[in-house]
């Protein structure tokens, strides 16, 4: 397999001009702004990561973090102020079907043609491919039965759920069998059930080798199923590496979970201890210190529950990225 | 071209399966039929009657809806977001145009064939033939439609629809009158500035200049007459509407190519 990235980012920056003078050509360079006549928003500021070949790949933050504005970029649907990007080893250019042909993108909160029912709908994408009639038919078969859509294909898509648009959605944006698959926010409006299948089948993707790099705000479903992550807070790039590294194992100290003390041996024990019915909690911050404590806990005539490293949580790093911003 | 053609039909597609297509239609035939009735009431002068009012309504109608049809078109592909899912896949921005507009002028097509048979039918009914220079008029007809809805997309292109429809409007208002505009020199009376009127009379003719030239697709006092019309003029009324389409899609797709889809 190729090692070099399948996309990557370099200073990527977009700043956007709003107001009736900001639609005047050359203002972005002039150095004002004043809301709601001529206002300079800064949406990316000099982002740069890649995602490797074969990877999952989480894009996190919070609202207005410039998340879909860095994906449009990406799909050509909005020019860069700055930087680069390069896509399967290509730079970036709207326009290019050799490149075009390899990628399958789904929009946030997508809305299709609601006149067309999902195998016409599937044929239409496919058709802006080169794939033949009957590759389309097939392809389609196999996509709508994959995202369980295969008892609906005489109901015209303005009849679709929310969870059902968005699973018709991902159909489009496999139908070519891309190598990379960008999704922005895919689990968006789906229940818990339609959660678990979308990421069931973002993992089938890597499992075919395919690269998946998606965007999200809902953390558990980063956590369980990302190799890496990026987190941007404000258009920057906050934290960026592997989940395991990210929530550091152990940061948050050691849970040792203790029964059968009686209250002075708690108080030997010198550490701030939680009453959880018959046991007690405690957290040993150092973790060298863990096994002198279990030892002092059971010469004291404890009995040993658990011993559990903390972590600390996605979400713990996330708010952390956030609210320092 | 294989991109252009699975826009077109899903363009084509998509505006046959709308109700209210279907409806404009209905009621545009509709009106036809009550042309019968009138025409029928007027002595002797109920076919020259219906041919005037016919190709009005032919026209207006098809003028009508192709603004609407136009001046939606696109902006509602980029409010909806359907945009977002079509620009990303393996098309140029002006192919996605061309096919928009192609997708038009099909229905169009439709539209303009369904009015021009109902007319037809009704001359068959008063037993009066459908004559050659009547299939020309209708043929002009759509190639006004033309025009008109390469303008409407190019101002939904960069516009909303209200915007886009009272631009082509005012646009349509203009290029019918265009040959009256060229020729517009105010006068001043007695009291007036005739430097004002100068003004007002340059900018007449410059908006001649800027409109497209829809005088030329009105042939009804030929077919009201019965009169042939000059040797070659439809293929040059012809030419010159799908050069003028040509030039605005031209534009719609240069403005297109520099938009950020926010």
């Amino acid at each position: 397999m190729d090692s070099s990235p399948i996309l990557s980012v370099s200073d990527l920056a977009k700043t956007f001009s709003l107001g009736f003078l900001g639609a005047v050509p050359g203002f972005r360079r002039l150095p004002i702004s004043v809301k709601g006549i001529a206002q300079r928003v800064e949406a990316v500021r000099g982002l740069s990561f890649a995602v490797e070949p074969g990877e999952i790949f989480g894009f996190l933050g919070p609202n207005g973090a410039g998340k879909t504005t860095t994906i449009k970029m990406l799909m050509g649907l909005i020019r860069p102020s700055a930087g680069s990007a390069t896509l399967l080893g290509h730079a970036l250019e709207p326009g290019n079907r050799r490149q075009r042909e390899r990628i399958g993108y789904l929009p946030e909160q997508p809305y299709f043609y609601e006149h067309l029912r999902p195998m016409e709908f599937l044929d239409f994408y496919g058709g802006l491919f080169p794939m033949t009639a009957q590759e389309r038919r097939r392809r389609a078969r196999e996509l709508l039965d994959r995202v369980g859509l295969g008892h609906a294909l005489d109901r015209p898509i303005r009849k679709f759920s929310k969870g059902m648009v968005q699973r018709i959605g991902i159909a489009q944006a496999l139908i070519n069998a891309p190598e990379l698959v960008i999704l922005d926010e895919p689990m968006s409006g789906l229940d818990p059930l339609g959660r678990k299948e979308i990421r069931d089948l973002i993992f089938d993707l890597k499992q075919q080798g395919r690269t998946v790099f998606f965007s999200s705000h809902i953390l558990q479903d980063v956590e369980q199923i990302c190799d890496r992550v990026a987190i941007v807070v404000k258009g920057r790039l906050r934290r960026l590496g592997p989940i395991g590294e990210l929530v550091e194992v152990g940061a948050q100290g050691t849970e040792v979970l203790v029964g059968g003390l009686q209250a002075p041996a708690v108080e030997a024990l010198r550490l701030p201890a939680t009453a959880l019915g018959a046991a007690h909690r405690f957290v040993v911050a150092d973790p060298a210190a863990v096994d002198g404590f279990v030892r002092a806990a059971l010469d004291a005539g404890g009995r040993l529950i658990s011993v559990t490293p903390q972590r600390r949580s996605l979400e713990d790093i996330f708010v952390e990225e956030a609210r320092g911003a | 071209m294989r991109q252009i053609l699975v826009i077109a039909l899903n363009t084509f597609r998509e505006a046959i399966r709308n109700r209210i297509f279907a409806s404009i239609v209905a009621f545009a035939v509709g009106l036809l039929g009550l042309t019968l009735a009138v025409s029928a009431a007027s002595l002797h002068e109920e076919v020259r009657l219906m041919k005037d009012v016919g190709l009005f309504l032919v026209s207006t109608f098809s003028a009508f809806l192709c603004v609407f049809v136009g001046a939606n078109l696109v902006y509602k592909d980029i409010e909806r977001k359907t945009i977002y899912t079509i620009l990303p896949k393996p098309i140029h921005r002006w192919q996605f145009l061309l096919g928009k507009y192609l997708g038009v002028a099909a229905m169009m097509a439709v539209q303009v064939t369904i009015m021009g048979t109902a007319l037809a039918s009704q001359f068959w009914l008063l037993e009066e033939r459908f004559s050659f220079v009547m299939v020309q008029a209708v043929w002009l007809i759509y190639v006004e439609v033309l025009v008109v809805s390469a303008v409407a997309l190019l101002f939904s292109s960069f516009s909303t629809p209200f915007l886009s429809g009272m631009l082509t409007l005012g646009l349509f208002a203009v290029g019918r009158f265009a040959d009256r505009l060229a020729e517009v020199r105010l006068k001043a009376d007695a009291g007036e500035d005739q430097a004002v009127l100068d003004v007002a009379s340059a900018a007449a003719r410059g908006l001649s200049w800027l409109a497209p030239d829809l005088s030329l697709y009105n042939v009804t006092p030929y077919v009201v007459y019965d009169t042939a019309l000059p040797a070659g003029f439809v293929a040059q009324a012809t030419t010159s509407g799908v050069l003028y389409a040509a030039l605005a899609l031209g534009l719609a797709a240069l403005l297109f190519s520099r938009r950020d889809f926010i």
